[in-house]
């Protein structure tokens, strides 16, 4: 096995830098990580983050879009983006002879122009993109549930936006929600694959030393989970839908990772008790549950999709399995750690992996993800942890949501 | 990456393919088995797909729940399906569990147990697969342009039917095991922390009484392009696909048509990202999609959008899929090129992806293409091969079908080039 070395560096304005050198690696990932999300928009600020995420793509003082689009292009670079609620994420792979062209062209859209009549039409691929998730059923349900179960918290608040709010918003908003939340103090790089990590920094240094640093607070309001609920409804659905929150780990509670062995005996794609007694039986064509580790908030949730007629049922046999989180063996238990473990692995092996590891658990934690730590964490864990992760996660009270055919 | 690959057929017929890589920890398998959709009886066309998951509800002497927890406790990740031509199982893993894995599968392709009670539980998982494509619209557009594209039985869908599933008991499971469960033609591909030797010998060992030859694929007719349909369909946007006739697998400009779906296509440079998307905001949503067997070639485009830009999003597309010939840049060319190659690359870098393309390679044209093989394609692409591609595959003989609540009215372009 080839060892990686990690290389880590703050830039005075406060921009953090991860590295990790993986000789072996036949590629390169790099990506910046800003800590925030549609948790941090105001109401009418509503999708700003995420149509900020298309806007970056769309041209800088040095390049215009097409710029951008061609020179990435030109270097077989595979780039793309996503917003959260709480996490907006710029990454590309590319090949190693490449690596400092990408970071250029990374680092340049990271300082966007955001074009008056650029933002005009891009306010139509956002439109679309929000029609396009409206024909969705499960996308539909997850994020109208998450917003009603969390009830005013901004956790919920919908990554899209609405319509409306996007219609509203002007570009002088979006550059007000830029300016305030794209400091590099609240900004992460990471790159990881065959790289030396000091050739990485050294430009960093050059490319964003001379970002302007500056507060950039998050709202931590507490959150208590009542019994909540909601059905929606849409016109000639097949399948019907049901979904269950309750409160689960943050992304820096210590028993995360019971808690995530917990789910992954109740609902992991096979070899569950959600699978056992939902899928292999035929009930519903789709089931499972996870934790939703969330920055100092995070929920339990539980899914499963079937046919109309056998709704109900389905509903009370997730509820029964939820209810009964105790019923494991030993043997269940290291199961799960084995096959936490074995994709933990296989995604490590990837750049990407890496990348995205890395740079989430720093943003969360302010620590470095090391592989072998995680898996020797997941190796520790116990029944008895689990138990005692149950005491303060009780998987109850328990919300309900279903959508179904009008 | 392009570390070499052990090919070696067994006398039985099935060929083990194994590339070690040793600087990582992880391995996988990928198991082709002839056989599918398109094998199946016209009477129970998704016949294949029982049988697939129901090798894993139990075989040898282990049960369902047994034979689930073995694999659990080995941590693999895996997978037994029937695809249109092919069963296929596959497994992701940390390569010092291998052996015990490929025991497992050898168990559920030889001796599959047939419980009869796990039977409508399978099937009604797949009948509610089928009732779900009516919930996701670019699924269902997509299906129902194949079913009227492609010839009989290739037309099926990947689904099965519901009266074919309907129709499917123990008996006729049995029996399709039997005719298709055969090693001729099959390809056991493994890549990760492995020794060639050892994988070959230990596939020798659990394979060589498995005998028999699988029967032959249906005949491929001919395809149905230069039809126009619309399906109407409650939702938010209207779906736009179309397809058309392409190089195959193997064909000598199969390299030209993957540079021109890049030129149309390729991440966010492609023609039509750019046309449709980034300049006029008409979609999210828009690609053109080379694929390719040993028996057919085809484009697929795609677009979503809300009805009231769906006739300018129509024409744009087939505008740009009709404005090729003569108007390729050098750099536009060396920029489809340079990221393909970079895709190849950095999409073959895990070990499951390796052992899936090279049981993919192997499955069409019985070996594996070395990444020189592959870049020398894409590089000798010229822009006069191009233009002659265009000639010979021309877009104005597309298959279009919309779904959504309005339907569209085609522009002139067939008749303009004077093709059709």
């Amino acid at each position: 096995m080839a060892q990686s070395k990690v290389v880590t560096h703050t830039l005075a304005n406060g921009l953090m830098v991860i590295c990790e050198e993986s000789p072996a690696t036949q590629s390169v990932g790099l990506g910046f990580f800003v800590k925030t999300g549609a948790r941090d928009e105001t109401l009418k600020e509503s999708g700003v983050s995420h149509f900020l995420e298309h806007m970056l793509f769309k041209g800088t003082q040095k390049r215009t879009a097409l710029d951008i689009t061609f020179q990435m292009g030109n270097i077989g670079a595979q780039s793309n983006a996503f917003t959260s609620e709480e996490n907006t994420v710029y990454y590309t792979t590319v090949l190693p002879e490449y690596r400092a062209a990408a970071q250029d062209i990374l680092s340049d859209m990271m300082r966007p122009s955001l074009n008056q009549s650029d933002f005009d039409t891009e306010k139509n691929v956002i439109l679309e993109e929000i029609a396009l998730y409206q024909d969705k059923p499960q996308f539909y349900l997850f994020e109208n549930a998450t917003h009603h179960f969390f009830d005013g918290h901004a956790v919920g608040n919908s990554v899209l936006g609405s319509a409306d709010s996007i219609k509203a918003l002007t570009r002088d908003e979006m550059q007000a929600y830029f300016d305030r939340r794209y400091a590099p103090n609240n900004i992460v790089f990471t790159c990881a694959g065959k790289i030396v990590a000091e050739d990485v920094i050294a430009q960093v240094e050059e490319l964003c030393g001379s970002w302007k640093s500056q507060e950039t607070p998050r709202q931590y309001a507490s959150f208590t989970a009542k019994e909540r609920g909601k059905i929606f409804k849409k016109p000639n659905l097949q399948q019907s839908h049901v979904l269950f929150f309750s409160e689960g780990p943050s992304a820096q509670d210590d028993d995360r990772y019971a808690m995530g062995l917990l789910s992954m005996m109740l609902g992991d794609s096979t070899g569950s008790r959600m699978y056992y007694e939902l899928i292999q039986n035929g009930l519903a064509e789709g089931a499972g549950c996870d934790t939703d580790e969330r920055d100092q908030v995070g929920n339990f949730y539980a899914y499963a999709v079937t046919s109309p007629e056998n709704l109900d049922q389905v509903a009370e046999v997730t509820k029964s399995i939820i209810a009964t989180p105790r019923k494991f063996s030993e043997a269940d238990l290291a199961r799960a750690k084995t096959k936490s473990i074995s994709r933990m692995v296989a995604s490590g092996e990837l750049p990407m992996g890496r990348l995205m590891a890395l740079g989430t658990e720093w943003q969360y934690l302010q620590k470095i993800h090391n592989l072998k730590t995680a898996i020797a964490e997941i190796k520790a864990v116990t029944v008895k942890d689990i138990e005692r992760a149950l005491q303060r996660f009780t998987l109850s009270p328990l919300s309900e949501y279903r959508m179904v055919s009008e | 990456m392009n570390s070499e690959v052990h090919i070696q057929t067994l006398a039985n017929g099935l060929t083990v393919i194994v590339e070690e890589m040793p600087h990582v920890e992880s391995a996988a398998y990928d198991l082709l088995i002839p056989g599918g959709i398109i094998y199946d009886n016209p009477e129970t066309v998704g016949a294949s797909l029982i049988l697939a998951e129901l090798t894993s509800r139990g075989a040898g002497n282990l049960d369902a729940r047994q034979l689930m927890e073995q694999f659990d406790d080995l941590g693999v990740r895996h997978g037994e399906s029937a695809g249109h031509d092919r069963y296929y199982y596959h497994g992701g893993l940390i390569a010092d569990t291998l052996a015990e894995s490929l025991k497992l599968v050898a168990l559920m392709v030889k001796s599959p147990s047939f419980p009869a009670d796990e039977i409508d539980p399978i099937r009604s998982v797949f009948l509610q697969d089928i009732a779900s494509i009516g919930d996701n619209p670019s699924r269902r557009a997509m299906m129902e342009l194949s079913q009227r594209y492609y010839p009989s039985p290739y037309n099926r869908p990947s689904t099965g039917t519901v009266e074919g599933l309907t129709a499917v008991n123990q008996q006729l499971l049995k029996s399709l095991w039997s005719q298709a469960f055969r090693p001729q033609g099959a390809i056991l591909s493994i890549a990760g922390n492995v020794s060639a030797s050892a994988v070959v010998s230990q596939a020798e060992e659990l394979f060589s009484d498995w005998q028999g030859i699988a029967p032959a694929a249906p005949d491929f007719g001919l395809v149905t392009p230069a039809t126009v349909h619309h399906i109407e369909h409650e939702s938010s946007q209207l779906q736009i696909v179309l397809a058309y006739p392409s190089a195959k697998f193997g064909d000598e400009d199969y390299y030209v048509a993957k540079v021109v779906a890049g030129i149309l296509s390729g991440g966010m440079f492609g023609r039509l990202f750019i046309e449709v998307r980034e300049k006029r905001g008409l979609v999210y949503s828009v690609y053109a999609r080379h694929s390719a067997t040993n028996l057919y070639g085809t484009m697929t485009v795609y677009a979503g959008t809300t009805p009231e830009r769906a006739q300018e999003t129509l024409d744009v597309t087939l505008h740009e899929l009709n404005n090729i010939i003569g108007t390729v840049t050098e750099e536009e060319l060396l920029r489809a090129k340079a990221n393909i190659k970079a895709a190849v690359i950095m999409g073959d870098e895990s070990s499951s992806s390796r052992a899936s393309s090279s049981a993919a390679d192997y499955w069409l044209i019985r070996r594996v293409r070395s990444l020189e093989e592959i870049q020398q394609g894409i590089d000798r692409v010229t822009a006069a091969d191009i233009d002659q591609f265009v000639k010979r595959y021309p877009p104005q003989h597309y298959s279009l079908l919309t779904l959504g609540s309005r339907s569209l009215a085609e522009p002139g372009l067939r008749s303009l080039s004077g093709v059709k």
